[in-house]
């Protein structure tokens, strides 16, 4: 019986990480001892994910589609207390961050992921980056199928891949397998949509060229319907004809989606067609084995269909109103009755988005191990997900949870807000976004209230380069810095979900940092008094657009 | 009230090779984790000598740099911008600690 439900490391696998730890191993004893400068030394700590930021090394560990297991955020605790200050961050793009990273200890760090099947390959530099997936996969009501299978052949395929491993800028993939989209596909380099045609037959729906950024662009779809097995021969002509064209002569005009703008959607299209007629049928045309095997590795666990209605979940839903709010936020349905999927959310009252203590991982670790087939997903939204829960082990799933601090009942609401590090740590930041979210998240830690309000996505980025998603939040918040001071730009009506993918609209003037909350306040209030019944925060905005909430902003602040 | 806020005053400053840490170029040549151990520039020519002095001194450390700071009545000087107060410094929230769980 395996260990996990998702795919492991085979020989290969191992041998790779492996050799690549030792590589790493040398370049920082040849950096440490002198024989290698900053210059060259840069690129080579950067493919092993090894940032230098403000005060610190920050080593960026990949969770490949999200997905852990219980034995694995173990490690990651233990790495982070033993070469780290005992936290890490979890991102948007469902990786690690460990901010306070020593060079000396580096590859110790990296060696300890190893043992778990894990490295920070390609978490940096102008390469296919970690691929990511829906966090609900293997275990969504509403899948087609599991994208995992497909991210795995997609990291198989571009790991260390050496016609890509310098392309003009990074490269970002996520897939969904549902039609509700919950991997932001619109908005990677190429976002892959797995659907069912009217034959009966699962391919994908093709998106080249979305990103945020500087310059956000929603993907454009370059095939309606591609054939799986077909996957790997088409991204490689997409690669392809992006490492042609792509510009590199202009770091901001160099990402994929700047391509497709400046030559449009059809030529794209056409250019990626006539190579991918080239190698079709090559081997890059995926045996129904190979297909097998690493769709066998993602088996789901042996569930057994259970009770819907558990009486104890109910009465506890009467006693405790806060369990009663969380089921209604942070569960959702399983596709195996008398199961749920729980969310761990990792942004209580007036924390750090996205941070878990070593502590904390660990709890988070021993409740999958008793209650979730010992495994994890991160979301990019930054929180913990338990997969396979029992209805009936929901009570107890809750109350470990919150002694974790980890039961806030908040998912999807005006606290479960997304933010970048921010100027705290990032050399790229000009203002800091994690304060800002604290005190949003005081402001409305009121859990009736934020219930009251209902779904509303915040989403914070300390740039312009937007790791924290702002051009898709709801309400989203890009810190900027003028002549020294921090200001913060409002946009609203952003959006991920599938069908409604919709960039934000900038509200007016940036405010003060001290007058963020009262901004994000005379918006909710706003809405709350023009709301019609069962309408969103972003329903009402688009119904009335942005003047009446400008108008009280800008009054306010 | 701060004796200059120009910005003609500079300390140099870097990350230190082993660990990232911020540190500071002191009169004595050496690298300070502290900023009010820093050699203060006055002027723009001290602050070009400064810097050379820096990358003399830059085995161990990563990229010297200039950092415009200001200096109080009590001479104690402060870096005029808000990532440079924050390197300095550091964070500006409480992180979690390693055994903590839950976010105090």
């Amino acid at each position: 019986m395996p260990d996990t439900h998702f795919y492991r490391y085979d020989e290969y696998d191992r041998r790779l990480v492996g050799e690549r730890v030792e590589q790493f191993r040398d370049q920082v004893r040849r950096r440490l001892a002198g024989e290698l400068t900053e210059e060259q030394f840069k690129p080579l700590r950067l493919t092993n994910g090894l940032y230098l930021q403000l005060h610190a090394y920050m080593l960026r560990i990949a969770i490949p589609y999200g997905t852990l297991s219980s034995r694995q955020l173990r490690k990651l605790a233990e790495i982070s207390r033993k070469y780290d200050r005992g936290y890490g961050h979890f991102t948007t793009r469902q990786n690690l961050q460990l901010h306070w990273i020593k060079l000396e200890q580096a590859p110790d760090a990296i060696a300890a992921l190893a043992e778990v099947d894990m490295h920070s390959i390609q978490t940096s530099g102008n390469c296919v980056r970690n691929t990511t997936a829906d966090h609900f996969a293997g275990a969504a009501v509403d899948e087609i199928e599991d994208p995992r299978v497909w991210c795995e052949i997609v990291r198989q395929w571009s790991t260390l891949h050496p016609e890509f491993s310098f392309l003009p800028r990074k490269f970002k993939i996520a897939i969904t397998g549902s039609p509700n989209d919950r991997a932001a596909v619109r908005v990677h380099d190429i976002g892959l949509r797995l659907w069912r045609n009217d034959q009966g037959e699962v391919g994908f729906e093709v998106i080249v060229g979305g990103g945020l950024g500087r310059t956000p662009m929603i993907g454009k779809t370059l095939r309606e319907f591609l054939p799986k097995d077909e996957l790997l021969a088409y991204l490689e002509a997409t690669l392809r004809v992006y490492n042609r064209y792509g510009r590199r002569d202009n770091l901001f005009k160099a990402r994929i989606k700047i391509l497709v703008h400046e030559i449009g959607a059809e030529k794209m299209c056409e250019e990626v067609e006539a190579e991918y007629e080239s190698m079709k049928d090559s081997a890059l045309r995926l045996a129904p084995e190979t297909i097998e095997a690493i769709a066998g590795q993602f088996a789901p666990p042996p569930l057994q269909p259970g009770r819907t209605r558990v009486p104890e979940v109910e009465a506890l839903k009467l006693e405790d109103r806060n369990f009663a709010l969380w089921l209604k936020s942070n569960v959702a349905p399983h596709r195996v009755p008398g199961h749920a999927i729980v969310t761990a959310s990792l942004k209580p009252a007036g924390a750090p988005p996205g941070d878990a203590s070593a502590a904390q991982m660990e709890g988070v670790a021993d409740i999958a191990d008793a209650y979730s087939q010992s495994e994890i997903r991160v979301s990019h939204e930054q929180n913990l997900v338990l997969p396979h829960v029992a209805i009936e082990d929901l009570p107890a799933v809750y109350r470990a949870l919150d002694r974790l601090g980890f039961a806030e009942a908040n998912v999807g609401k005006i606290t479960d807000i997304i933010a970048c590090p921010g100027l705290d740590y990032c050399a790229l930041a000009n203002a800091r976004s994690i304060p800002v979210a604290q005190r949003i998240s005081r402001h409305f830690a009121a859990l009736s209230r934020q219930h009251d309000i209902g779904d509303l996505k915040i989403k914070i980025s300390g740039c312009i380069n937007a790791c924290g998603h702002h051009h898709v939040g709801h309400i989203g918040i890009l810190g900027v810095d003028k002549n020294g001071i921090e200001l913060y730009q409002i946009s609203l009506g952003g959006d991920v979900d599938f069908g409604r993918t919709a960039l934000g609209t900038i509200l007016g003037p940036a405010v003060p940092a001290e007058k963020i909350v009262d901004a994000v306040d005379a918006l909710v209030a706003t809405y709350l008094e023009a709301r019609s019944a069962g309408e969103r925060f972003v329903d009402t905005y688009r119904r009335l657009g942005v003047q009446p909430f400008k108008d009280r902003v800008y009054a306010a602040v | 009230m701060a004796k200059n806020l120009s910005g003609d005053l500079r300390v140099a400053s870097a990350n230190r090779l082993v660990d990232g840490m911020v540190v500071f170029l002191d009169d004595a040549g050496q690298w300070a984790e502290r900023l009010d151990r820093a050699a203060v520039a006055r002027d723009t020519r001290s602050a070009e000598i400064l810097l050379q002095r820096a990358r003399l001194e830059s085995f161990g450390i990563v990229e010297p740099f200039l950092v415009a700071v200001s200096e109080g009545e009590d001479g104690r000087i402060e870096p005029l911008s808000l990532r440079e107060k924050i390197r300095a410094s550091g964070l500006t929230f409480a992180a979690i600690a390693a055994e903590a769980v839950r976010y105090a």
